[in-house]
């Protein structure tokens, strides 16, 4: 079911953590909310489960206006971080209880548990209790709880934070899996930005309580709104240096490009990633500078360069054998370079 | 996940495995064990053998082994149980009933009370405490100074405070915390129960309910709910609250919530503070003397009655401690696992 916001802010005493969230989330959607700790995201979650009240503006599941209804009577499920297993119910009376507390005969409780359990290849652990199970299969047990009574939307927040990373990346995609088969609306809560990357069909990127961009992850990657999307998404980080623009060509310390645009800012920052720059000789890059530091990864090598006072990240061969101090040429490809106002920190188009 | 409290409180509760130990720490240890349950268990054994003593037998002591010593006789059990009968057996009832009734009430109340002051912030303004304080007091002068009909007072009453809560308490923004609320309920034990004595005597008398169980329990219940309330707010606070968060997007009400999934999680601790209680109201004597007379006379009463006109009547009253302390220990045993563990929460996690 749809799912919006429309204006919501709330405020911890003095403290706005969030300001004026305005946010769609279309029906099966998967809708992940990416923000560092403090962003307000969990906040915003909490707030759509009903759990945390609303101090102004509306929020409404399914076109009906759910501001001030309890949680139990907005028919959503949430998956919490600690997966909120109750320690003395076994797994099946914990995947039941939703349905036993609707007061559901108890042969439609069983068939329901069952076929829950199968789809989340429980069905084996359906007599433990939850201290005797690992980690991912407590994760499976919280899953189940949600999905069993068919609600309107899922909240989820950073349901694969406990787990270990072999493990997450297993979730991941069953969690992405279960999502498109089911097909309910859901809303994710994470820092991390590859969860997002991969799970999301919209990332809603969150900065102290603000909504910075609300788009794909392609459109969020590639055209990120402002410096600090720029910033957040990407690893390692986009490279940005401080210029000036005139008629489109950038200015810097380091040395003067053309840009793909034509604007003119007396104030420009420029970013680029480090997979879009590439090593050169001295006199053959836009940029000029001395090797800083080098990371062989694996397959590649990230080489640090000093140009004009500040560093840039270059993506490179895992051949690449030049040693620091060297100096050092860096190619940018225009078409990647992204361009923004160092006032206001949006982007320039 | 929570972190671990200092181990202090879990290595005095739970001791080293002796099994482990070392051979000289290992004897030394069961020494001294041995040596303390001998003065703990003293007291128990003489009043045992007592109870089986003729009146000659403990003038004329003291006599140490029964069949060694003297002759072990009945005489005691056989005037506690048949001569006096019934008027033992009714007080044995009394206490049954009041100590379960009232505990059960205190534990109920108590842990309800407690699980409120963990989930719930609650404002109370001082306003309204003035306007309740102020509202009693005049029913009081109404109805015993100007001959008002109680009833008539006390409604006008709740109405004029139900009406000032909207008004009047609203302009002030002093109020007090759960923390106030608490110190507020634990003070009401720190005074002493002897200076309440007589206002309660006096407040049962003028509802004619002296002598009666429903005296004994309302008065046992209120004395103790402070320390239920005290011991059970830390089981509820080490309930995770994503626990009832979960709870309630499941669907559940507040009341299924607290039934459901804080109470038995925090049931051990439940336990220990109902034994810990049951054996307060078990033994109370104070109250019970001044609100009791024939017919609700608990047990503690008629031991103390064995020391009458005639001087103390050690053997009688052997018998009755026997009988009195014979169930607790019979139940402390059945549920010393519940005890030790239920101590323990929030000290040892899960």
């Amino acid at each position: 079911m749809r799912i919006s916001l429309s204006d919501v802010r709330k405020s911890f005493g003095s403290v706005e953590v969030v300001k004026g969230l305005n946010l769609d989330v279309e029906d099966g959607e998967f809708l992940v909310l990416l923000g560092a700790s403090g962003s307000g995201k969990t906040t915003a979650l909490r707030m759509i489960a009903g759990l945390e009240t609303v101090s102004d503006g509306r929020i409404a599941i399914g076109g009906r206006d759910v501001t001030d209804v309890l949680p139990k009577y907005r028919d959503v499920a949430m998956v919490f971080q600690s997966y909120a297993l109750y320690p003395h119910k076994t797994v099946f009376d914990n995947i039941a209880y939703p349905l036993a507390v609707r007061k559901r005969p108890k042969a439609e409780i069983e068939a329901a548990v069952k076929d829950v359990a199968r789809q989340v290849q429980l069905d084996a652990l359906l007599d433990r209790y939850p201290r005797q199970l690992s980690g991912g299969q407590r994760q499976r047990v919280a899953l189940a709880r949600a999905i069993i009574r068919r609600p309107a939307a899922f909240l989820m927040d950073e349901p694969l934070s406990n787990l270990d990373a072999k493990l997450r990346g297993h979730m991941r995609a069953e969690l992405k899996h279960m999502q498109h088969k089911l097909g309910i609306t859901t809303i994710y809560v994470t820092h991390d930005q590859i969860e997002a990357m991969t799970l999301a069909h919209r990332v809603a990127v969150l900065e102290r309580g603000v909504l910075q961009q609300l788009d794909t992850p392609a459109n969020i990657y590639n055209r990120p709104a402002n410096l600090f999307v720029a910033g957040f998404i990407g690893s390692p980080p986009m490279n940005f240096l401080d210029g000036e623009l005139v008629d489109g060509r950038f200015s810097a310390v380091a040395g003067s490009f053309g840009t793909t645009s034509r604007a003119t800012r007396t104030q420009a920052v420029a970013g680029i990633r480090p997979e879009d720059c590439r090593v050169a000789a001295p006199s053959d890059g836009q940029i000029a500078g001395d090797v800083y530091a080098t990371e062989l990864i694996g397959d590649h090598t990230l080489v640090t360069c000093r140009c004009g006072g500040e560093m840039v990240t270059v993506k490179a061969d895992k051949e690449f054998d030049r040693s620091v101090g060297e100096a050092i040429g860096v190619a940018l490809a225009p078409r990647a370079i992204h361009l923004f106002d160092r006032q206001s920190g949006d982007r320039i188009v | 996940m929570r972190v671990e409290r200092p181990s202090l409180l879990r290595r005095l509760i739970e001791p080293p495995n002796l099994e482990t130990l070392a051979p000289i720490p290992k004897v030394a240890t069961y020494a001294a064990l041995i040596a303390w349950s001998l003065v703990v268990l003293m007291p128990l054994y003489w009043v045992v053998i007592t109870s089986f003593k003729l009146p000659v037998e403990v003038d004329t002591g003291p006599y140490y082994l029964p069949f060694i010593d003297f002759r072990p006789s009945l005489d005691a059990w056989h005037y506690i149980f048949v001569d006096l009968g019934n008027d033992t057996l009714r007080p044995y009832a009394n206490s049954v009933v009041v100590a379960l009734a009232s505990t059960t009430l205190a534990v109920l109340i108590g842990s309800l009370a407690a699980y409120a002051l963990v989930r719930i912030r609650f404002k109370v303004k001082f306003a309204s405490i003035v306007a309740f304080i102020a509202l009693v007091i005049g029913v009081i002068v109404a109805v015993v100074e100007l001959q008002v009909p109680w009833q008539l007072a006390v409604v006008i009453a709740i109405a004029l405070f139900i009406l000032s809560l909207g008004t009047i308490a609203r302009r002030f923004r002093a109020g007090l915390g759960n923390n106030d609320i608490e110190f507020w309920i634990i003070s009401n034990r720190i005074m002493p129960p002897v200076v309440a004595v007589l206002p309660i005597y006096i407040m049962f008398q003028q509802l004619h309910l002296l002598d009666t169980h429903i005296a004994l329990i309302s008065t046992y219940t209120a004395v103790n709910l402070p320390i239920v309330v005290w011991l059970t707010r830390d089981f509820f606070a080490g309930v995770p609250i994503d626990l009832e968060e979960s709870a309630e997007m499941d669907g559940a009400s507040k009341f299924r919530v607290f039934f459901t999934i804080a109470l038995p999680l925090v049931r051990s601790g439940l336990v220990a503070t109902f034994m810990l209680v049951l054996i307060l109201a078990w033994n109370e004597y104070l109250l019970a003397l001044f609100l009791s007379n024939a017919n609700a006379q608990t047990m503690p009463l008629l031991v103390s009655a064995q020391n009458g006109t005639r001087g103390p009547q050690w053997w009688y009253m052997s018998v009755l401690i026997v009988i009195m302390v014979a169930p607790v220990v019979v139940v402390a045993m059945f549920l010393q696992k519940h005890i030790a563990r239920g101590l323990l929460v929030g000290a040892v996690k899960g």
